[in-house]
């Protein structure tokens, strides 16, 4: 097993979905809202960068819009269009809370894929968009690889200082004030729902410029990559990490991506054991997922550590 | 002409709908959350059947009833391994647990079965013509299945001893406690019940489809759909809500290309949200 290209692989991957778990925790652990659709948000930033990014349609291309801009516009109209997206999308789903919230989220995420998949003047359906471009370059000796992951950390570390700023400030107090009591919050003039808003709005923007980073690295947009299913790892990585613990959720991340990698780069001998793993793989992450909800190791570790100080 | 067509296949899937929705809505109303994993427990019925008819040569109504069995007893043994000693931790905890068991299911249904498709050992459907209009033998089973299970259901919630339990529980569990309602055994008769309802619709899945192992998970989707469409934990609104949205997935393929069914499906229940925020029923269950 070639270690060092697996070690770099885990990193990249593991800060572009540690941040995208960053906003979900703010979202969830924070602001108190389910959001099972949070792929939605990352794949129009995927697939925003790439429009933004491609060359104007030419022969066999069934997509209609192609700007050729330069790498870093398309990043930050990759994070607008992810905002306006969770204003799009949070103006009718946010009047409902805990599971309806969850559900409607959820649906809205499955009508954006299935209209990723059928309209082919977004991004060629199915086929998706080839060829994003990557922005880096070998950096003297060091290799496009190591740039690139390295473009990822610092992503996920301004992430985590922005995020982290807006949480000690009196602002982030209030909002948690909102979720331990509303109404005492209420009473005390904190406009709640108004809150809840922003931090939906905010904490989208991040994951935009994570799905411009994942298009980069893929150099794909495709809707087989935006399925349900990175919701749910993105949730399993969450619960694994402890919510409310920051660097919690990052670490159970990475811990998912490098299982996830393992797995995926193991030499195996035949396509019946690959597949095998392939289920394994699922098994084993659905049995830590159980295990982890129901004994919540870290959060006990997390209440002991206070106590002893 | 067409257009009737559409509506007539849509009235098939519709029941279908219903009788996968009904058992995942009753879990809502008594046990109080989503559970994700009850698409899953479709495909473990449905390839229980697929296993003992097309590989062991049983007639297909005896696999049939075993895979029902089967599934109402992995049901069962599911909640009392997993979500029963979780439950104090609220229904969002449950509803996160519950997409992990989809995901071990999913994934034991992958490795046992592997990758290809698969076909029940039965003959083609036969077809009939009334007025121009064709429906297989197939559908009207279906039709059939989902008119008797509703019926049989709101018989069983409304005159027996066990279904009037299960509606006491599904209120107030500590009233009905009070009132000498054993509450481990409703719960118990309550997964039973729609674990071997999610059992009966895999295996309508397995007679209506070619099966592949994706095939469970796809349906979370519609089933959702259905769910928060008659307002969750309603159980008479699944039977017009199931149908709305089979007869809108299946008649909207005369306008807009049939790969936009999902789409369809939770463009009704978006637009039916903004305006009845808690579903058909109307009134918000707690």
């Amino acid at each position: 097993m070639n270690w060092p290209q697996l070690l770099v692989t885990v990193l990249t991957l593991g800060s572009i979905f540690g941040v995208v778990t960053l906003s979900l925790n703010l979202q969830y652990a924070r602001g108190g809202m389910i959001n099972f659709g949070i792929v939605a948000y990352f794949a129009v930033g995927a697939y925003t960068y790439a429009i933004f990014t491609q060359p104007p349609p030419q022969g066999l291309d069934q997509y209609k819009f192609g700007f050729g801009w330069p790498w870093w516009a398309a990043v930050i109209v990759a994070g607008l269009a992810a905002l306006v997206f969770a204003a799009v999308t949070g103006w009718p789903t946010l009047r409902l809370r805990g599971e309806y919230l969850a559900l409607t989220t959820f649906a809205f995420a499955e009508v954006f894929h299935s209209l990723l998949l059928n309209e082919r003047r977004i991004g060629n359906g199915t086929v998706g968009l080839a060829r994003v471009e990557r922005p880096f370059g070998d950096w003297g000796p060091i290799e496009e690889k190591y740039v690139f992951a390295g473009a990822a950390v610092l992503l996920l570390v301004a992430t985590l200082v922005v995020f982290r700023r807006l949480l000690v400030s009196p602002y982030g107090r209030a909002l948690d004030a909102i979720r331990d009591d509303e109404t005492a919050a209420l009473a005390a003039g904190k406009p709640a729902q108004q809150m809840r808003r922003q931090v939906f709005l905010i904490s989208a923007v991040p994951v935009g410029f994570a799905g411009a980073v994942y298009a980069m690295f893929t150099t794909l947009a495709q809707p087989s990559l935006f399925t349900a299913e990175v919701t749910f790892i993105v949730w399993i990585a969450l619960v694994l990490g402890g919510e409310r613990s920051v660097y919690g959720v990052v670490l159970g991340t990475v811990g998912l991506v490098f299982f996830e990698e393992i797995v995926r780069a193991w030499p195996f001998e035949t396509v019946r054991s690959a597949q095998i793993a392939a289920a394994v793989e699922h098994v084993v992450t659905g049995l830590v997922f159980i295990a982890v909800l129901r004994y919540q190791p870290f959060q006990a570790a997390a209440t002991r550590l206070k106590v002893s100080k | 002409m067409l257009l009737l067509q559409f509506f007539v296949s849509g009235v098939a899937t519709g029941c279908f709908l219903i009788l996968a929705t009904i058992g995942f809505s009753l879990t809502r109303r008594v046990e109080g959350f989503l559970n994700i994993a009850h698409a899953e427990l479709l495909g473990v019925s449905a390839f229980t059947t697929w296993w003992l008819n097309a590989h062991h040569g049983w007639h297909v109504l005896a696999a049939a009833v075993a895979a029902v069995a089967f599934t109402a007893l992995v049901g069962l043994g599911i909640a009392r391994v997993v979500y029963d000693p979780i439950r104090h931790r609220g229904p969002a905890v449950l509803l996160i647990t519950s997409t992990g068991v989809a995901f071990v299911i999913g994934g034991a249904l992958h490795g046992l079965i592997g990758t290809g498709i698969r076909t029940l050992d039965i003959g083609l459907a036969h077809r009939y013509e009334a007025f121009g209009l064709r429906v297989t033998s197939h559908q009207l089973i279906v039709v059939g299945l989902a008119a008797a299970v509703s019926v049989s259901l709101a018989l069983f919630l409304n005159r027996t001893r066990t279904g009037l339990a299960i509606r006491a529980m599904a209120v107030n569990p500590e009233l009905a406690a009070s009132r000498g309602v054993n509450l481990s055994a409703t719960s118990r008769a309550t997964w039973l019940l729609s674990s071997g309802l999610a059992g009966l619709a895999g295996v309508m899945l397995a007679v209506l489809a070619t099966l592949t192992t994706d095939l469970a998970f796809a349906q979370i989707l519609q089933i959702l759909a259905v769910a928060i469409l008659a307002g969750l934990g309603s159980l008479y609104a699944v039977i017009l809500s199931g149908l709305l949205v089979g007869v809108a997935m299946d008649v909207s393929a005369y306008w807009i290309p049939a790969g936009y069914r999902p789409l369809v499906a939770f463009a009704v229940v978006i637009v039916v949200l903004l305006f009845r925020p808690a579903g058909l029923a109307g009134t918000r269950a707690a």
